[in-house]
């Protein structure tokens, strides 16, 4: 643009020499506004100085500033992406080690509730097998107290009948009785 | 002590022997027993004494049937068991009675520490003892 400027400036004087020649030759819409070229050119001149000055001082630090800018808010651009996509790796690693501890946490409390379930297992397995001993114990001290008082309800009966029947026979037994039982035991002894 | 105890023992052992003469004990011969220990007083003579008529009773229980018996016994019945035991030990045993009612009927005869019974009260106990 700045080329193209300086072109016309340039080109300007050649434009206005040729222009006083057809001027010349009659009198033209020049004549006719009163221009006067020296003062143009003294404008131009001015104009571009104006515009140097201006694109020196304001036009190419403003374009550095828009430039710098355009390229802060690229790199801050470039970094948000960035930052969006460590945020998801991270969100997946964290994902990930959320679910392995959340594996990790399940296999715990199902290794758990097994070690839980064996050893209740084996206390209601131990606590049959005592009771089974205490109720075969038991039963066993009851057979025996069975047997032992049927054992001495036997001897207190026997006794009884042996009593009553000694008493009998004192009472019914005669002399010729004991008498003939005497020498049946005698003829018994002398057997030995 | 001991000792002295072990020598009454063995004294009153021989001369135990010497007042037996065929599986009988000898008056005569515990007689002279007697006067022997009377007459040279042993050691420990209280001792062979007291050991000595131990063995004494013991011998002559050996040589005697005690029967016991309930209601009368026959002579003949005590002779013939006088008889069978001397038979069974070989030496002359003699009878001595007496009565024992709790038998009921029967007799029970003691030789030594031998008993032999065959009475009532004792089929009885058998009887009990086997319920």
């Amino acid at each position: 643009m700045l080329h193209s400027l300086f072109l016309a400036v340039v080109e300007a004087p050649a434009a206005a020499a040729h222009a006083a020649h057809a001027v010349a030759a009659e009198p033209g819409i020049v004549e006719k506004f009163g221009l006067e070229w020296k003062y143009v050119v003294v404008q131009a001149i001015s104009f571009g100085i104006l515009f140097v000055v201006l694109y020196w001082k304001g036009i190419k630090p403003t374009i550095a500033a828009m430039d710098e800018r355009t390229h802060q808010i690229d790199a801050g651009l470039k970094y948000a992406e960035e930052m969006k996509n460590r945020l998801a790796a991270t969100q997946q690693q964290t994902e990930a080690a959320l679910k392995e501890a959340q594996q990790k946490a399940q296999a715990i409390v199902a290794e758990a509730q097994k070690t839980a379930k064996e050893f209740a297992d084996k206390q209601q397995k131990e606590a049959i097998e005592k009771a089974s001993g205490l109720i075969a114990k038991a039963q066993e001290a009851i057979e025996l107290e069975k047997k032992k008082m049927l054992a001495e309800a036997r001897t207190e009966i026997a006794r009884l009948v042996v009593a009553t029947t000694e008493r009998v026979l004192a009472k019914k037994l005669t002399d010729a009785d004991r008498a003939a039982y005497n020498e049946t035991a005698a003829r018994e002894l002398t057997g030995v | 002590m001991a000792a002295a105890a072990k020598q009454a023992q063995q004294l009153a052992r021989q001369l135990f022997k010497l007042s037996v003469v065929d599986h009988v004990v000898s008056t005569d011969r515990v007689a002279g027993v007697l006067a022997y220990v009377e007459k040279h007083a042993p050691a420990n003579a209280v001792l062979v004494l007291k050991a000595y008529h131990r063995l004494i009773a013991v011998e002559l229980a050996k040589s005697e049937a005690r029967v016991e018996h309930a209601g009368a016994v026959a002579p003949a019945a005590l002779a013939a068991i006088a008889a069978a035991m001397t038979k069974k030990y070989r030496r002359p045993i003699t009878t001595s009675t007496r009565a024992h009612p709790a038998l009921l009927a029967g007799v029970r005869v003691r030789v030594g520490d031998d008993v032999y019974e065959s009475s009532v009260s004792g089929q009885l106990a058998a009887l009990a003892l086997s319920v």
